[in-house]
């Protein structure tokens, strides 16, 4: 049978600033209050005992969150409420930002992203073969460092949880050089997208108690981008690595190239190191080049069962070859 | 409803016809009641205390503070239940619940059966115990250590079983031989993966000190004698119901714990028991295909002729016997009976080890030998610029013929089979030219139609099916045949009508209650459609018999000149128009009232396989035969496999419902599909299972599922009904080397491990890409010197 629910208070508020105001008056830790989308992450993890939040503060009421804006200066708004399934087919995203489009397809089946939503996805918790499992395989292997134990059974001898993140949006997001905006009790701020992340698979968001992911807000003059995605199956697996690029070109030579991963890390990351192919016609030894700067800066660990070997070696290779058709066509 | 008076649909004879399985209205409305679906306010919910060890003494089991637990009914531990279970009657080694020893993470050790799931789930929390842990052992290498302590006392070496046999003069062969190759494959242990979690009803009837358990099983019978003997009472204070069921690919052949947890939480709580299992207890649960390694040895001459074979097979069988004799000694009886080999030797060894047992599954014991065989063939005939689909060609057997091992081969469409694949799929354009990148690869296979020695024998017939024809006019099969999905039911029901005479509305099939329908050795081994086939012939004739008399009476002519024809009776040759069916059911009546008739079939002892030991498992009344062809491309740089075509050809003897027989077919492949490219279990160094979950346990998606041309061949076998053979188990077999076949013609790679995983892939690429640098580096060197 499928695990119960715990019990929880389901609050369901119409605005924004309700949903901010119901999690301010419950002055709870983030343990025991959870807003909550679609969701086709938290209830699944509720369901085998990770987390046992009091009070769940439900989005699907607020409609400020659902909206895909087309602003005055040629950028474009997406409410962290509009679902994965509305994004792959809205005309602004698949015309002007198809990588967007082509990653929101890549995630999980239809039915996740018929309930799935862009903010969701972006604050995905992460993702380890000794964290996503029943409450009896956890306790029987005493936990893990990411909830309730003591050790990291990917790296014991460590102190640092080595679960993934494993959102397919994000390194789309990230080449684009979206912002993402964030309410909370103390008002709106607005951030770089990488600067939602910690770094750190046990606490993997630098949103304040109290604080929800309102909106993406994406560039007026977008590179033009591609993602793909490696796993084994063409449909319902998470990333066992994920490559955006983004690339400018002209006269078949880089000005500019950007690239982030998925699905390796802690977090979804940019790779550093890139300023060199500005000028490049990106010849077999730059490709090489570009496939190894990747490599070496991923770090896929024991997090799922597939082996970090052929993780690492891949990522490299889709962001080789990401960059070669992006030049091609630039 | 108009359709089906439409005098055309009327005149087509039922069997060979196309039907949609009869009970496919309910399923696919869903309405069909399964294991779990069955639901009453004085229901108990149980559940199962497991082991969060993997091998252990138990030195202290404490239920007292769960039993106080407002709500608790009743709890069971392995004290309720001193007997073991098994299949085979020589080896039954488990309990329901451990006794002082517990061997894999997960087995269970205590039930619960309380008001609700909530209090069964904190009366659970609050069971103690204490265990003295044990050395344990995942590995073959590990289990076989010459320090390892023996997980059965009576299992030295922690060997299971061995099965050593030669037939023929194998060294002579290899002798003979102008090439001799000999290569090593591992294959990752599966799981069947059935929709269905596992499930079960149980109520015990304190009045009357009596069972009735309903449950997802392949085979009623033996739930039935499984539950008698473990819970020590008769035979008749059990009922067993069979509803719906959503697959069973060979796990619920056997009766497993839970259904007999099932019983004595009933007949402890004295009342109604659902235990239902969720995803995880459903793959711990699995009896799964084992770890296999094959080394295999095959001869032959420069001519493409096989010479010799030797195959060395070690399972890692799990920690209890289970159906594992029978696995380890498939695993070399099938290497005879498909191609044409002088000399043959099997050198088989299943390995206890501390993770759940191995069983059936779909292909039992036989799909990982052939694999290496196929893919160590394709080798060799390359090896020796031949064509593998010619080489297979020159080792055909020709029928009537009987192999070494004494299995007796009635019909053969191998050689159709190989014929239709070759031109449907374009191979002889399409082999190693395709690449690089893209390929394809051939294999073949065959299959059992029924073990024609059921593994418990009583001396009764092998089926036995009822008939009922009483006032209205219908006609009720009665019949123990589990269907599980495969479509047996709908087989009965055309094979009753297309004796008769009648249209197929006429026949109601009536299944799987123990209370009601004749016993029936169940659904395993491929064996319904070929036994409880014949005896519905054998009934449906005698009936036919029956009314043909009455009719000839009405008629005033003489049985023997009674024709049938769109259900009305009649004088052959005569112009009257005869009589309709309903009265001829109402002429036959008189005097004697509702009549049943009784059909059986018993395979014959010549069939039941050869003198050696172990020689009944293999044996058959009919080989069914597949030979496949699958064209893939390799992404070099993500190791990804996308198959892209799928041609199969398969010889089921004669399609009694070929719809069922296509649906059957692509339900291998796609099975295969999942074993060859990624399925896999894993075992984190503690024994706990890694993979118990649907993310990670990866079974192919609709996107992975190709286009399959699916070819059926009809070699009308003597002993089938109406000539028909196996469908459901034979072309997963071919599948599998016929894609790590495609693989190599993509990219030059033998890959010997399964499965073929990116990541894998990915990473012997990159091997070969540096060995093959070398080689080349060398070959410039040695040329620049020389």
């Amino acid at each position: 049978m499928t695990e119960l629910l715990p019990e929880f208070t389901l609050l369901q508020p119409g605005s924004i600033d309700e949903a901010i105001a119901m999690y301010a008056d419950r002055d709870a830790t983030r343990e025991a209050i959870r807003y909550v989308a679609g969701g086709t992450d938290l209830l699944v993890n509720m369901r085998r005992g990770i987390g046992d939040p009091e009070t769940l503060i439900s989005l699907n009421g607020v409609a400020d969150l659902t909206a895909v804006t087309e602003n005055s200066d040629g950028s474009a708004t997406l409410g962290a409420g509009v679902t994965l399934a509305v994004l792959i087919e809205h005309s602004t995203i698949m015309d002007r930002y198809p990588a967007v489009a082509h990653a929101a397809r890549e995630i999980a089946g239809p039915g996740h992203r018929e309930s799935g939503t862009v903010g969701g996805n972006l604050c995905l918790d992460t993702r380890c073969v000794f964290y996503n499992q029943s409450l009896w395989w956890r306790q029987s292997n005493d936990y893990c460092l990411k909830y309730k134990g003591d050790i990291c059974h990917v790296a014991p001898k460590g102190d640092f949880c080595h679960a993934a993140f494993s959102g397919d949006l994000a390194p789309v997001f990230l080449v684009l050089g979206v912002e993402i905006e964030i309410v909370g009790p103390e008002g709106t701020r607005r951030i770089p997208l990488l600067e939602l992340y910690t770094g750190d698979g046990m606490d993997h968001l630098t949103l304040k108690p109290g604080e929800l992911l309102t909106a993406v807000h994406l560039p007026a003059e977008p590179l033009p981008a591609l993602y793909e995605k490696h796993r084994v199956r063409g449909a319902i697996d998470f990333p066992l690595a994920g490559v955006a690029v983004a690339l400018s070109g002209e006269n078949g030579k880089v000005e500019t190239l950007t690239i982030a991963v998925t699905g390796t890390n802690t977090n979804p990351f940019l790779v550093e190191d890139l300023d060199g192919f500005a000028g490049s016609s990106l010849d077999e030894d730059d490709q090489t080049r570009l496939a190894e700067i990747v490599q070496k800066q991923v770090s896929p660990m024991k997090t799922t069962l597939v082996q970090p070997y052929g993780r690492r070696r891949i990522a490299g290779a889709m962001a080789r070859r990401l960059a070669v058709r992006l030049l091609e066509t630039a | 409803m108009n359709e089906r008076q439409d005098p055309k649909t009327l005149k087509a004879s039922p069997a060979g016809t196309p039907t949609p399985l009869i009970d496919g209205p309910e399923k696919t409305t869903g309405q069909a009641q399964y294991s779990a679906d069955f639901y009453s306010p004085d229901t108990l919910t149980g559940v199962i205390y497991r082991s969060p060890y993997a091998h252990a003494e138990i030195t202290e089991l404490d239920v007292s503070e769960a039993n106080a637990l407002e709500g608790v009914v009743a709890i069971v531990t392995g004290d309720d239940c001193s007997q073991t279970f098994g299949i085979l009657p020589i080896a039954r080694n488990e309990y329901p619940m451990a006794r002082g020893r517990i061997r894999y993470f997960g087995e269970p050790v205590a039930a619960i059966a309380a008001v609700d799931e909530k209090t069964a789930r904190k009366a659970l929390s609050l069971i103690k115990m204490t265990v003295k842990e044990l050395p344990a052992y995942f590995t073959l290498k590990d289990a076989m250590a010459p320090d390892a302590i023996l997980i059965h006392d009576d299992k030295a070496g922690n060997i299971e079983r061995e099965v050593h046999n030669e037939f023929g003069d194998v060294e002579d062969g290899f002798e003979q031989a102008d090439l001799v190759r000999e290569a090593t494959f591992k294959c990752a242990e599966i799981c069947q993966t059935h929709m269905e979690p596992h499930a079960s009803l149980a109520e015990w009837d304190d009045e009357r000190q009596h069972l009735t358990i309903r449950t997802c099983t392949q085979v009623p019978y033996y739930v039935h004698l499984m539950l008698a003997h473990t819970m020590e009472i008769e035979r008749n204070q059990i009922r067993v119901i069979k509803p719906f069921v959503g697959g069973g690919f060979g796990t619920r052949t056997e009766t497993l714990n839970f259904e007999i947890i099932a019983g004595l939480l009933a007949r402890a709580a004295k009342g109604k028991v659902a235990l239902h299992l969720n995803r995880e207890e459903t793959f711990l649960t699995s009896r799964t295909r084992p770890y296999t390694e094959i080394t295999m040895k095959i001869g032959m001459t420069k001519d493409g002729k096989l010479t010799a074979t030797q195959c060395h097979a070690l399972q890692l069988g799990g920690a209890y016997a289970g159906y594992g004799i029978v696995t380890i000694l498939y695993a070399g009886a099938l290497l005879q009976g498909i191609y044409d080999i002088p000399a043959v030797k099997y050198d088989g060894i299943r390995v206890n080890a501390n993770v759940p047992p191995s069983g059936a599954m779909r292909g039992h014991g036989t799909v990982n030998s052939r694999h290496a065989f196929e893919c160590l063939l394709d080798e060799m005939a390359k090896e020796l610029g031949l064509d593998p689909v010619e080489v297979r060609r020159r080792n055909l057997l020709i029928a009537p013929t009987e192999t070494m091992s004494g299995i007796k081969i009635t019909s053969y469409g191998l050689d159709e089979c190989i014929d239709k694949v070759e031109t449907e799929s374009g191979w002889k354009k399409k082999a190693g030219k395709l690449g690089p990148g893209r390929g394809i690869g051939f294999a073949c296979s065959q299959y059992i139609s029924g073990a024609a020695k059921p593994v418990n024998w009583t001396g009764e017939p092998h089926a036995v099916v009822n008939l009922k024809l009483d006032f209205d006019g219908s006609i009720t099969a009665l019949t123990g045949a589990a269907d599980i999905g495969q479509g047996s039911s709908t087989i009965v029901a055309q094979s009753v009508a297309e004796v008769c005479g009648l249209d197929i509305n006429k026949i109601r099939v009536i299944t799987n209650d123990s209370a009601i329908t004749p016993k029936d050795n169940g659904s395993y081994s491929s064996r319904v459609t070929m036994m409880v086939g014949n005896a519905t012939i054998d009934a449906a004739s005698r009936l036919r018999d029956m009314l043909v008399v009455a009719a000839s009476e009405k008629l005033d002519a003489s049985p023997q000149d009674i024709e049938i024809v769109n259900e009305m009776f009649r004088v052959s040759g005569g112009q009257d128009e005869g009589l309709p069916f309903q009265e001829v059911v109402e002429a036959a009546l008189v005097d004697t009232g509702t009549i049943t008739v009784k059909g059986t079939f018993t395979c014959p002892p010549e069939f039941q396989g050869g003198k050696h030991r172990g020689g009944a498992v293999g044996s058959t009344m009919g080989f069914s035969y597949s030979a496949q062809a699958v064209e893939v491309s390799v992404d070099p740089d993500t190791g990804q496999v996308t198959v892209h075509d799928v041609w199969v050809a398969h010889d089921c003897g004669f399609a009694i419902n070929p719809l069922a027989v296509e649906g059957q077919i692509q339900g291998s492949v796609w099975m295969g599909m999942g074993q060859a490219l990624s399925e896999e279990t894993r075992y984190h160094k503690n024994g706990m299972p890694m993979f118990t979950n649907m993310l990670d346990y990866r079974v192919p998606s609709i996107i992975e599922s190709p286009p399959i041309h699916t070819y059926i061949v009809e070699s009308i076998d003597p002993n089938g009904p109406f000539g028909a053979k196996e469908a459901g188990e034979c072309s997963l077999s071919s599948f599998i080397p016929a894609l790590v076949n495609a693989v190599e013609d993509a990219t030059g790679l033998r890959y010997t491990e399964l499965p073929v995983t990116p990541d894998r892939l990915v990473e012997a690429l990159a091997k070969k890409q540096h060995r093959d640098k070398v080689a080349a580096a060398r070959k410039a060197s040695e040329g620049a010197t020389s």
